[in-house]
């Protein structure tokens, strides 16, 4: 049944994604989407698959967080501080667009890196506005 | 005049503003998809800002994007173009809405004309000719019953419809079911409006169109008109010109009558076409496109005017500043739409990276174009390279300049439509300047024989 035939394929797709470090996978084809995010209860929860805390400090995947709309970026309060450990679901900024302040959120727990816009800076699509290290 | 502007646009058109705005000394916006953003509009424009991905769905049509884009720019208008959001009524809504001024007709008369059916019946009120046809068709079995009455061959579109998206010919009963269901399915895909409706098929016309220029306060001119029968299979134009050859004085005359009355009864303001159905003598208003054309430039050529600029001139509140008498048009002007398509394939289109250009030049030589050597043409959009114009003082004069530039045209990388523009302009019918919209077709079919 094809029903079955993607459960499978999703169920894979989860398995190499728990398999790899990497904190966000987006898979786009045909007009859908799937997309994994890893929570830190999740990376706890795969701790048999990690790497020995003995074998020296995890290594940091830096990602970018982007906006995926115009509009004006705004810090949200209390704003974001360079190296703060963020968790997975912190509001980091907004845009506002058309009057509406569209969130922007850590997208899983990590240490932020850097901050890329000034608040109340005009930002296009896809333009970075923080670096987080997911460690 | 508006201190910045909005293009709401991509490729020639976007530069084709652009150089209007710059030189009416109005500062530019660029909008831009992640693919274009090494365009040549992105790089001409005081700013630019990314809307979006490649498709156009999600950047040249994400209308929060785009006016969110105007606002924190400090834009004051938004030149739409053609194409994308030109004749979307509730764009030019939103942005009066927004307070920015939509360089185009108000967005009432957009929806009136933009609804084919609507304009039609507008159209027969106001006195206009139509070809005999139907309102909305909801059902195959209305379709059937309408065909009857009128007579096959009819042809049905698409009341939404444009580029011949949505249109179908039906030569007969048998074949009328399944043009309905595909006609509505494109028209559905395209427009998200899959509505349709009928008209008579009028054998082997010419599309003649005539250029109107109103302002808000009520003067309208004529620009004469331009000839876009050749045609593909499509219906998409390849060759246009101005003025259209052998057309009879009463034709021409019926034309613009029919075209001023047509403006007259929409209160029409800015620039707009009005699109015919020509057959000898007889006049057959099919339909009216509230923008500027890609064909614009024929006109330009003839009438010595800046159509665009115009355009800005009267969304600012001006005046046109002129009467009909003031307008006299002078020889002849030629265009040829450089596309990148694959002749020999049904012009399927062609993507990928323009390796090598050399575009022509010399006297009474126009290219608006927006590629260059390394350029890359994405698969998303219109596959419409560069606008060649050849300017003469006579018909004759004009087709051997053209054919003159043509031949200095180079672009690689990609497959053109350059050489199939040549043919054409080497047959006997478009030297005598006697053809109709089956010309290019034909023409076609006579090459696969070959």
């Amino acid at each position: 049944m094809p029903g079955n035939n993607v459960v499978e394929r999703v169920r894979a797709l989860v398995q190499t994604f728990l398999e790899t470090d990497l904190v966000r996978l987006r898979i786009e084809r045909d007009g859908g989407h799937v997309e994994l995010r890893r929570r830190a209860s999740s990376r706890l929860a795969t701790a048999e698959t990690a790497e020995p805390q003995t074998q020296g400090p995890p290594a940091e995947n830096l990602d970018e967080i982007k906006s995926d709309l115009v509009g004006i970026f705004r810090f949200s309060r209390p704003a974001p501080v360079i190296g703060e450990l963020l968790d997975a679901d912190r509001e980091l900024a907004y845009v506002e667009a058309l009057g509406i302040r569209n969130p922007v959120r850590s997208l899983g727990s990590g240490r932020l890196v850097s901050v890329c816009c000034d608040d109340g800076q005009p930002v296009e699509y896809g333009q970075t506005l923080f670096e987080v290290a997911r460690v | 005049m508006f201190k910045k502007v909005l293009i709401a646009n991509r490729g020639e058109i976007a530069l084709r503003i652009n150089r209007a705005c710059r030189e009416l000394g109005v500062k530019t916006v660029a909008i831009f998809s992640e693919p274009d953003r090494e365009s040549l509009h992105v790089r001409h424009a005081n700013e630019a800002f990314c809307v979006g991905p490649g498709p156009a769905a999600r950047s040249y049509l994400s209308i929060p994007n785009i006016i969110s884009t105007a606002l924190i720019t400090h834009c004051d208008a938004v030149h739409p173009g053609y194409g994308f959001l030109a004749e979307n009524a509730r764009f030019a809504q939103i942005c009066a809405d927004h307070g920015l001024a939509f360089i185009g007709p108000p967005a009432e008369v957009i929806a009136t004309m933009g609804d084919k059916a609507t304009a039609k019946r507008v159209m027969r009120e106001a006195k206009v000719e139509t070809t005999p046809g139907t309102d909305i068709l909801e059902s195959v079995d209305k379709a059937r019953r309408a065909a009857r009455d009128l007579g096959y061959p009819v042809l049905l579109k698409a009341t939404a419809g444009g580029g011949g998206k949505g249109m179908r010919v039906v030569a007969g009963p048998d074949q009328l079911e399944r043009a309905f269901n595909s006609a509505q399915n494109e028209a559905e895909a395209s427009f998200k409006d899959g509505r349709l409706y009928m008209e008579k098929l009028i054998v082997s016309p010419r599309h003649i169109e005539v250029q109107v220029l109103g302002d808000n306060f009520g003067s309208i001119v004529l620009l004469g008109e331009r000839d876009c029968s050749v045609q593909k299979p499509s219906h998409q134009k390849l060759i246009e010109e101005a003025p259209a050859a052998n057309l009879s004085d009463k034709a021409r005359q019926s034309l613009l009558a029919m075209a001023l009355r047509a403006a007259q009864a929409v209160h029409y303001s800015n620039a707009g076409t009005l699109e015919f159905l020509v057959s000898g003598d007889r006049v057959y208003f099919m339909e009216m496109n509230t923008r500027i054309q890609v064909e614009h430039p024929v006109t330009e050529m003839v009438y010595n005017i800046d159509l665009v600029k115009e355009q800005i001139r009267i969304a600012a509140g001006e005046p046109l500043g002129y009467t009909q008498a003031d307008l006299k048009p002078r020889g002849h002007a030629i265009e040829c739409r450089i596309n990148a398509e694959d002749a020999s394939n049904n012009f399927a289109p062609a993507a990928g990276t323009v390796t090598n250009v050399v575009f022509p030049g010399g006297p009474g030589i126009r290219v608006d174009t927006h590629i260059y050597s390394g350029a890359t043409v994405p698969p998303y959009y219109d596959s419409l390279l560069a606008k060649i114009v050849a300017f003469g003082e006579t018909r004759e004069a004009a087709i051997a300049r053209m054919e003159r530039a043509l031949r200095e045209t180079v672009i690689e990388g990609v497959n053109t439509t350059v050489a199939q523009c040549l043919e054409v302009l080497a047959t006997d019918a478009f030297i005598k300047g006697r053809y109709t919209i089956d010309f290019l077709p034909g023409l076609m079919r006579r090459d696969d024989a070959a």
